[in-house]
């Protein structure tokens, strides 16, 4: 896949989306910049769900553009964003419980060539055989450094929280994006981990994956991003890094206003 | 158009039947979200209840009677044995779905070996057509009819006036909810189950009564044909259910009447079924239920 | 050999196929399809019409060639497939669970009524017959000869395409399936066309059915609506689900075991103390039948029940290698 040297990860222009009498997403504009860590805030039913999951395609909006590499991906089905670069992840885990942590990493990436009918009759060539074993190889590496090798061969229906949401890390590592939105990661999750998935998402920007990262949880916004967003009643009322939003008024006003509600 | 209009009477019939056999379902889905395959084995043990009395007493209300109350029972049964067993395991809905299939096949094998699988020969002279209205009916039309009108009358009283039909409404919306305000959600659905049963039973009585005869099998096929006006009312709602009936009813008997060039003439009833898939799996494909598509709609189930 | 053992081995090795197919679809992609047995049945007629000529009246059917009988198998299965193609594109785009169930019911349900009513296809339900020991004239074989004949071709057919299955299992694509079946929105947000990978799911299991029933056209000379009875439905179903959903060795085990219980549950009722039994086959011919058809559907609900998974549930690839060299010792073997 090509890396843009310049611009933005993802730009998102005039995005809207109503359901019912309900608007959820109301000319929602805003840019992540390229290879840095991108907050996503909001007080609850600011539309931030909403946002990502029109971004990511699984739904569609009534007006609004996004722009992913260059490329307009709104109207586009998720499987196709997905094959772009662009990877996010769910509030909550989503790793497929049935399989192992190790399968679920390896099975992270797709793999074109080798994922249809015929791929699995020619899959005893030995080119083949040899990709398969250099991935597996790469999975359990980001097995270890995650720490999870010796859950490795566990059913990942069978982890706490914490686990399978370092599981879903790992298979980001794996797949590689170009760009990831983790859908509050640390919903649910024990706050010792924090730090952990701190680090993990350090990795992502080392590796070359830029992030966008939705959370309630602002100490966390405040270790991890570079620049952040926060949304409110379906728009963007403020963006800047994290200290100067402190004591942006409109932003304290949309938190306060939650709270006395 | 006097055809027509006889096509249509006729159509209120079967639609008064499919009405009675497809609020009855739609009461069990409501209060345990299953779509109960078994449904109607409901309605066969109802006509083979019917018919037991009736040999015995040859009095029709006491086979009505009869045929509710093994229906009422039956369902009771279906929902203490298994569907709520499997509803408090965490049994995912396409697994209860096949089991109740699995229990239409048991109860349809054990009618087999009782009374054989002949068929039986259900005759209550219809009596004369009377001119009702526009319409050409018998007395066992009107009975139906009638009887249909008035169950379906009693049911949503039920439901709405008394405190068991709150309960009811309740634990359709929201099972937990329903719990935390103190309602016993399993008594309420094993009293739904009961009176969905009694309402079954007796509409496999009367379908017995109107086709003349049946089999340990009949209860199965019209279940296929109850679900289509369910689905297609709005699994779970009661009114739409009705409506979907009504719909499903008139078009099974106006279709097969058209005088359309297809197998040499007319389409043959039996084509009924097939036909009542046809616009069940319409209904399915264009309702925006909540179906997923990757970039339009939600995910359900 | 006895016949009665030839004809059970080869009704194994031909259902064994029906349920590795049945298993693509239910046990790996997870969607519990009732349509199957309808691409088995379309494989069985088609090999019939293509292979004993054109009807003679009264009977009616169509097509109607005498081709030899592995050409006729291989448009068999196209064909199967073609009518699973145009099935699983309706029912896959958007339904799942028990929608999905009705809809698949309403279409087999559909070819039923057609294949039995409208007798210009296939003699209605009469059905069709005079498929006698395929390829036997080939080999000069005798009317016994060819019954091992055939039982070593079902053999080896069956034993292919296991052979071909246990690749698919373990590969990339039948991982793919898996992902769709245990969370398709991950599948999606991870690369995976989820209609696509479904419906080549849907159309290889269809293949498989056809080209089973293209076999169980040769094995029952004969093929009508009766031989697609809810019986024959159920147990696969329940074989596939008694054996280990997801699992080609439970699936087989499955067969083998609903083979058992078929032909042999009923041998034992006689003893049992029920009224009136010494009465029982002669009073109701059906009697043995339904008896044989309640067991199964009790079996089927007691496993959904208690052993959901089956006897041999889906393995899963166990990684032997050492799991951090820093922490372990040497390196052992697997």
């Amino acid at each position: 896949m090509s890396r843009p040297t310049t611009g933005p990860a993802l730009e998102v222009r005039g995005l809207s989306k109503h359901f019912g009498g309900v608007i959820a997403v109301d000319a929602c504009s805003f840019e992540a910049p390229l290879g840095q860590v991108t907050g996503l805030i909001g007080p609850n039913g600011a539309g931030k769900s909403t946002a990502i999951d029109l971004v990511s395609g699984f739904k569609l909006a009534d007006s609004g553009t996004v722009l992913f590499k260059g490329r307009e991906i709104q109207g586009h089905p998720p499987h196709e964003i997905s094959r772009l670069g662009l990877i996010r992840t769910f509030q909550s885990p989503r790793e497929w419980p049935g399989l192992t942590v190790l399968e679920n990493v390896v099975m992270a990436r797709w793999d074109p060539g080798r994922e249809g009918f015929l791929g699995a009759i020619t899959g005893l060539r030995r080119a083949q055989r040899a990709k398969a074993d250099d991935e597996l190889a790469q999975a359990r590496d980001i097995l270890d450094e995650f720490g999870l090798a010796k859950l490795r061969n566990e059913r990942a229906g069978n982890l706490s929280g914490g686990q399978k949401r370092l599981v879903e890390f790992a298979r980001i590592r794996m797949a590689a994006p170009e760009l990831v939105i983790l859908d509050e990661p640390m919903g649910g999750v024990n706050p010792v981990l924090g730090e952990r998935m701190a680090v993990a998402i350090e990795g992502f920007i080392a590796a070359g994956t830029s992030v966008i990262v939705v959370e309630h949880n602002l100490p966390f916004i405040e270790r991890v991003t570079q620049h952040v967003i926060v949304m409110a009643q379906g728009t963007v009322i403020a963006e800047g890094p994290f200290e100067s939003l402190r004591s942006n008024r409109d932003v304290v006003d949309a938190y306060l206003g939650e709270q006395v509600r | 158009m006097h055809a027509a209009l006889l096509t249509l009477g006729f159509g209120i019939v079967t639609a008064s039947i499919l009405a009675l056999s497809a609020v009855a379902f739609t009461l069990q889905y409501g209060v345990t979200n299953v779509a109960n395959v078994s449904h109607g084995e409901i309605l066969t043990i109802g006509a083979y209840a019917a018919y037991l009395v009736h040999q015995r007493t040859g009095s029709a209300p006491a086979a009505a009677i009869a045929a509710a109350l093994a229906g009422g029972l039956i369902a009771l049964a279906m929902y203490s044995s298994v569907i709520g067993p499997f509803i408090r395991f965490g049994a995912s809905p396409t697994v209860i779905f096949i089991a109740t299939l699995g229990v239409s096949f048991v109860i349809q094998n054990v009618l087999v070996i009782f009374f054989g699988a002949a068929n039986v020969a259900y005759n209550i002279d219809p009596g004369a057509p009377q001119q009702v209205g526009p319409f050409l009916l018998n007395a066992l039309d009107e009975q139906i009819v009638i009887s249909a009108v008035v169950i379906t009358a009693a049911l949503f009283f039920i439901i709405s006036r008394t405190k068991f039909g709150k309960a009811l409404r309740a634990v359709s919306q929201n099972r937990e909810l329903a719990r935390v305000t103190g309602i016993n959600a399993t008594r309420v659905a094993a009293a739904t189950f009961f009176l969905a049963g009694l309402i079954a039973g007796y509409a496999g009585f009367v379908l017995a009564e109107s086709v003349g005869s049946f089999t340990p099998y009949f209860g199965f096929g019209f279940f296929l044909i109850t679900l289509t006006a369910a689905v297609a009312g709005g699994l779970g709602r009661a009114v739409g259910t009705m409506v979907g009936a009504v719909i499903v009813g008139i078009i099974l008997e106006v279709v097969p009447a058209l005088p359309v060039p297809f197998v040499g003439g007319y389409i043959s009833a039996s084509y009924n079924l097939a036909i009542a898939f046809a616009i069940l799996a319409l209904v399915i494909l264009f309702r925006p239920r909540g179906l997923f598509t990757s970039a339009r709609r939600t995910v359900f189930e | 050999m006895t016949t009665y053992l030839i004809a059970v081995l080869t009704e194994g090795a031909i259902f064994g196929i029906m349920a590795l197919g049945l298993n693509v679809i239910w046990g790996w992609s997870g969607d519990f399809d009732l349509a199957y047995y309808g691409y088995i049945a379309v494989g069985a007629y088609m090999t019939i019409v293509l292979t004993v000529g054109p009807p003679v009246a009264p009977a009616q059917y169509i097509i109607g060639q005498s081709l030899p009988y592995p050409l006729a198998v291989v448009f068999a299965v196209i064909t199967a497939m073609a009518v699973a193609l145009v099935v699983g594109s309706i029912a896959l785009r958007h339904l799942r669970g028990i929608y999905f169930s009705i809809v698949t019911l309403g279409a087999v349900y559909v070819m039923y009524v057609f294949a039995g009513q409208y007798v210009p296809l296939f003699d209605g339900y009469n059905g069709l017959s005079g498929l006698f020991d395929p390829m036997g004239d080939w080999f000069g074989l005798d009317y016994f000869s060819y019954q091992y004949f055939f039982l070593g071709l079902s053999l080896v057919m069956f034993a292919l395409v296991y052979f071909v299955m246990s690749r698919v299992s373990s590969s990339r694509f039948g991982m793919a399936l898996r992902t769709l079946r245990e969370d398709e929105r991950a599948a999606a947000a991870f690369g995976r066309d989820i209609y696509r990978l479904k419906l080549k799911g849907y159309v290889l299991g269809a293949a498989l059915g056809g080209f089973a029933g293209a076999l169980f056209a040769a094995y029952l000379t004969a093929f009508n609506t009766s031989a697609w009875s809810p019986v024959e439905v159920i147990v696969l179903y329940s074989a596939v689900l008694v054996g280990g959903r997801g699992n080609i060795r439970g699936v087989v085990l499955g067969v083998l075991i609903m083979g058992l219980i078929v032909n042999e549950s009923t041998r034992f009722l006689p003893q049992l103390p029920l009224p009136g039994l010494s009465a029982f086959d002669t009073l109701h011919p059906q009697v043995l039948q339904a008896a044989r058809g309640g067991i199964i559907g009790l079996v089927l609900v007691l496993f959904l029940r208690f052993r959901p998974q089956g006897l041999l549930p889906e393995r899963r690839f166990v990684d032997r290698s050492p799991a951090t060299p820093a922490i372990e010792p040497a390196p052992l073997a697997s």
